[in-house]
């Protein structure tokens, strides 16, 4: 119950975490995962039943592209980069939760 | 742009369904093989490094489900892939299929057809721009506020509130003429003809479909301008343009089509539309009773008028009443137009459906009792579909299970229950509305048979589309969200446990079957009751004799005669019928025994030696007879003589009276004076009592006179010639058509029936009733038939190895029918009992609707109950015969 509550409570976090994270380069599904763990200092690992669910919802939004590619092991994979639009809209959100988690904060320090 | 996005992700999640769905799948299985590959790098075996990243990853298939829903179209995928499931479903057991089907398009349909005409004649208001800014004016009277207000109004009131209202935006009258002879270019042929005065059109917010309309310049002058209604220009001249402008000639009257009226607009009156319309003053010219424009209480003109904008009702009333009450007043001409305009009161109602009709008066209360029958049978076949989606439900109550079991959402299951639900929802809907549309026309058809014209317009549309899906979608989505509800219930183990037959699902059954079987009891009461009174109706003895009798009418004002040379045509009419072979009596009357268009009334105070205080003068109705009416009809001649050629004009005025009238007079009436002053009469003969014009009334006093006594200008009817013949009524007619051309060929003759059929056609409303609750009935019982049937079938069914094992153990065959058979009868004798009450108290509802009986008639209950029970005890016995036959053998070797 907690896990699938804290899924919800972090549904918009999630999207940000993916585009922040193909903002240096183009990753396949995992390497997305990998990527989220290690910039977050492995306080986020997602799950890939939240994963690939949310690659699929950004990528027909506009804000990814996609193309299948052969990877390090020389297998086929999908690989996810960011569009002109889902840079616009990391910028964005980022500004976004900037402001938000500035509030909060104002908020619990008083 | 979104959009544009949008689109094409469904399009391509749509049409390129198999590639997508291949890429997810083959990306998930990239990613596990991935990690897979990432553990073995870090150490781990071949098997531990598969277990380890399938327990990280989870299950691949419910990734690629959430997957899919994230995806655009996941819904429609989801619907389509239901709806393809459920038809498959339904195509593995048609008989359920078309059985579910054909009850629901048949308890819709009729349902709709009736809501159909109820609309038309009852609910839906004149096709004219905001109708509800209309009003229609009435009469009430002052002191009560009760009784019926009086919807036709005098002339000159009506015209001072036309030219000094204020809050009014416009007013009009019309006045229905009624059948007019209509002449164009030489041809003529009879049409219905409206009086309105010169702000009809433009209160009504109407725009002509060509030419324009009266103005009230037309009014005022009395021009001789016509406008054509729609139809009437489409049969006419077949929607020509040249029309405008053309000659036509009414009631021998030249007038010039200056107009036509846009399509589907037919009057202010539900169920009497009008071919022409003309200048109400023009009925100067037109008719031979000397105008009314300024008689103040004589009521003769109908009216309507539009609230200004930003004006209630009660403004407009207020004032509107000032001004009729002054105008009365002033235009009052003697004590009794004073008395009037002291007692009346205007009043104003909403008149968004149109002024006062008879149709909707006489059918409305009908059109809902029928609605309300119709309604009874659509739950008994919601019921019946329900019951078996139940049954159905059951029968998959492992799939159910199975699915719940294998991580299917409670929702998704119910969904795709509901889908199935739907689908036979759409098919019942789609069968329902032709039904509807059909069968309203033929229900029409039988309820005014002999209407020249279609009263009402019963073009589909869409309101009736809506109303008859949405009656067959509720249905389904109530019937069948049930039982997917209750299958789902409790989660995938109570499902899995449940398998083999819920517990309260059989009595869940029975009531459903036994709620049926009272339904069918309560709609089978009310089918015999209905039966009943038309079989009573026919059996009334009307007080003439019905047989062999051929009428028609005439009217030689169509063909241009006044005065004098009306009633010498009525004698050359009648001389050249007599002369027809096979003719054995003829004679003539105002009011035909049966008649729909005249019911003529007056009172009496000097009745020979008594006179009568006002409060108890006598009632009568009165008819103009010719000589030999009494012979022709067969009514019996009492006591004095007939009428015959010495009663003319100018001769002794006499008059003929009924028994019961007889029974007023102290001693023989014979001889005694009836009225008093210059209206006086010597009565010269008592005839039996009759039901005058209709077969529903009881016998009244009747008072008849000679009508070639009565001055041209007092016969303001169109007589009706009556022919006993020696032979069947019909047979004579061209003969008798033949003769009377022959005599006058100007003459046409119009309303020809026998009495026996205008008799039948006056009991039109019963014996719709009776064949609409016959048809309900007869339905409803043969679904609570099959409800039965069903049930005890499926509990042999599931009591196989029970019955078996009583066989093996010696129980005979007739015992195990017996069995079987109790079940039932339980279920029958509940249901039966339930209806008995429930009819019990629903006929109170339908008294108003007998005739001669009283709603707990004991043939129609007894019949009612027959039936049910013949029906059920088939229902019942056919699964336990077959019970009967089971090889115990056979059936305990079967599996439970």
């Amino acid at each position: 119950m907690a896990k699938g509550d804290r899924a919800a409570l972090l549904q918009g976090t999630l999207d940000l975490l993916i585009l922040k994270a193909l903002s240096a380069g183009e990753l396949h599904g995992l390497g997305v995962s990998r990527r989220v763990e290690q910039i977050t200092g492995g306080t986020f690992q997602v799950q890939p039943g939240s994963l690939f669910p949310a690659l699929h919802r950004l990528e027909e939004a506009g804000w990814l592209t996609s193309a299948w590619r052969s990877s390090e092991n020389n297998r086929r994979a999908k690989y996810y980069a960011l569009t002109r639009t889902g840079r616009h809209q990391l910028g964005h959100e980022t500004s976004e939760w900037n402001r938000i988690a500035l509030a909060i904060a104002r908020a619990l320090e008083t | 742009m979104p959009i544009f996005r949008t689109l094409r992700n469904l399009a391509r999640n749509l049409f390129l369904r198999g590639r997508v769905r291949r890429e997810i799948d083959e990306e998930l299985r990239g990613a596990l093989a991935a990690l897979e590959a990432e553990h073995r790098a870090a150490g781990l075996s071949h098997a531990e490094a598969r277990r380890a990243a399938a327990i990280a990853f989870g299950s691949i298939d419910a990734i690629k489900d959430r997957v899919g829903d994230a995806r655009t179209g996941a819904s429609l995928e989801t619907l389509a892939r239901d709806t393809r499931f459920a038809l498959r479903l339904l195509r593995r057991s048609p008989l359920f299929a078309v059985f579910a089907i054909a009850s629901l398009a048949l308890g819709i349909g009729a349902t709709s057809a009736i809501f159909f005409l109820f609309d038309a004649v009852v609910l839906r208001k004149l096709p004219v721009p905001d109708p509800d800014g209309l009003v229609v004016a009435s009469i009430g009277r002052s002191g009560g506020t009760g009784g019926t207000n009086n919807y036709s109004l005098p002339y000159p009131q009506f015209e001072a509130i036309a030219a000094r209202s204020r809050l009014l935006d416009g007013v009009f009258a019309v006045n229905p003429m009624g059948r007019v002879n209509v002449a164009i270019g030489g041809q003529s042929e009879s049409a219905e003809g409206l009086y309105v005065s010169g702000e009809y059109y433009r209160t009504l917010r109407l725009a002509p479909a060509a030419g324009r309309f009266l103005a009230p310049d037309d009014d005022r002058g009395g021009r001789a301008v016509a406008v054509l209604n729609y139809d009437y220009w489409q049969r006419r001249f077949g929607g020509r343009g040249d029309a405008i402008g053309g000659a036509v000639t009414i009631d021998q009257v030249p007038f010039t089509i200056v107009g036509v009226e846009p399509a589907g607009f037919s009057g202010t009156e539900v169920g009497r539309p009008y071919d022409v319309a003309v200048p109400l003053r023009t009925s100067a010219s037109l008719s031979e009773e000397p105008p009314l424009w300024n008689r103040s209480a004589a009521t003769w003109i109908y009216v309507m008028g539009r609230l200004a904008p930003g004006v209630t009702l009660t403004a407009a009333e207020q004032e509107t009443q000032a001004i009729f009450a002054e105008a009365g007043l002033a235009a009052a001409r003697s004590a009794s137009d004073q008395q009037f305009a002291r007692e009346a009161i205007w009043r104003l109602e909403p008149g968004a459906r149109g002024i006062h009709s008879d149709l909707r008066q006489s059918y409305g209360r009908w059109l809902r009792l029928l609605l309300t029958l119709l309604g009874a049978v659509l739950l008994l076949a919601s019921l019946n579909v329900a019951t078996l989606l139940v049954a159905r439900t059951d029968a998959r109550q492992r799939e159910i299970a199975t699915r719940l079991a294998l991580g299917a959402g409670r929702g998704r299951v119910v969904r795709q229950l509901v889908t199935e639900s739907l689908l036979l929802a759409l098919a019942a809907g789609a069968l329902a509305f032709a039904l509807a549309v059909v069968g309203s026309r033929a229900l029409l058809g039988i309820a005014v048979p002999s209407a020249e014209i279609v009263p009402v317009h019963l073009a589909p549309d869409a309101r009736l589309l809506v109303f008859t899906f949405a009656a067959s979608i509720a249905t389904c989505l109530i019937f069948g969200l049930v039982p997917a509800i209750r299958a789902t219930r409790g989660g995938c183990l109570n499902a899995v446990r449940q398998v083999g037959g819920a517990p309260g699902r059989r009595l869940l059954d029975r009531v459903m079957v036994a709620s049926q079987v009272a339904l069918s009891l309560v709609l089978l009461v009310a089918a015999g009751l209905f039966l009943r009174t038309l079989d009573r109706l026919w059996a009334q003895d009307p007080g003439y004799q019905r047989s062999h009798v051929l009428m028609f009418s005439i009217e030689p004002r169509l063909a241009g005669r006044r005065g004098d040379e009306v009633p010498r045509t009525y004698r050359r009419v009648l001389d050249a019928v007599r002369g027809v072979p096979a003719v054995e009596r003829v004679t003539m009357s105002a009011v035909r025994p049966i008649s729909r268009n005249y019911y003529f009334v007056t009172s009496f105070r000097e009745l020979g030696a008594i006179t009568l205080p006002p409060e108890r003068r006598v009632r009568v109705a009165f008819n103009h007879v010719a000589p030999g009416y009494f012979a022709t009809l067969g009514v019996p001649l009492l006591a004095g003589r007939d009428f015959d050629d010495r009663d003319a004009v100018g001769a002794p005025r006499v008059a003929i009276i009924s028994e019961r009238m007889a029974r007023h007079f102290s001693g023989s009436p014979i001889g005694q004076r009836l009225g008093a002053g210059s209206g006086a009469r010597e009565v010269v003969g008592v005839v039996g009592d009759v039901r005058y014009a209709r077969v529903k009334d009881q016998p009244r006093e009747v008072v008849y006179m000679p009508i070639f006594q009565m001055a041209p200008r007092d016969i303001f009817y169109t007589p009706t010639v009556e022919i006993r013949g020696a032979a069947a009524a019909t047979t004579l007619l061209p003969a008798v058509r033949d003769a009377v051309t022959h005599a006058d060929p100007a003459i046409t003759l119009f309303e020809v029936k026998t009495l026996e059929a205008e008799t039948d056609e006056s009991f039109a409303q019963e014996r719709l009733l009776a064949i609409l609750s016959g048809y309900a009935g007869a339905f409803a019982v043969l679904l609570a038939g099959i409800g039965l049937y069903g049930l005890a079938t499926y509990s042999v069914l599931r009591r196989t190895p029970e019955i078996g094992l009583r066989m093996a153990l010696g129980a005979t065959p007739s015992a195990v029918r017996r069995l079987i058979v109790r079940e039932s009868a339980v279920t029958i004798g509940a249901g039966a009992a339930a209806g008995l009450c429930a009819a019990f108290l629903a006929v109170q509802l339908l008294r108003s609707q007998l005739f001669g009986i009283e709603p707990t008639d004991p043939v129609a209950l007894a019949g009612a109950v027959a039936v049910l029970l013949a029906i059920a005890a088939a229902a019942a016995c056919i699964p336990a015969v077959r019970a009967a036959r089971i090889d115990p053998l056979h059936a305990l070797r079967l599996d439970t």
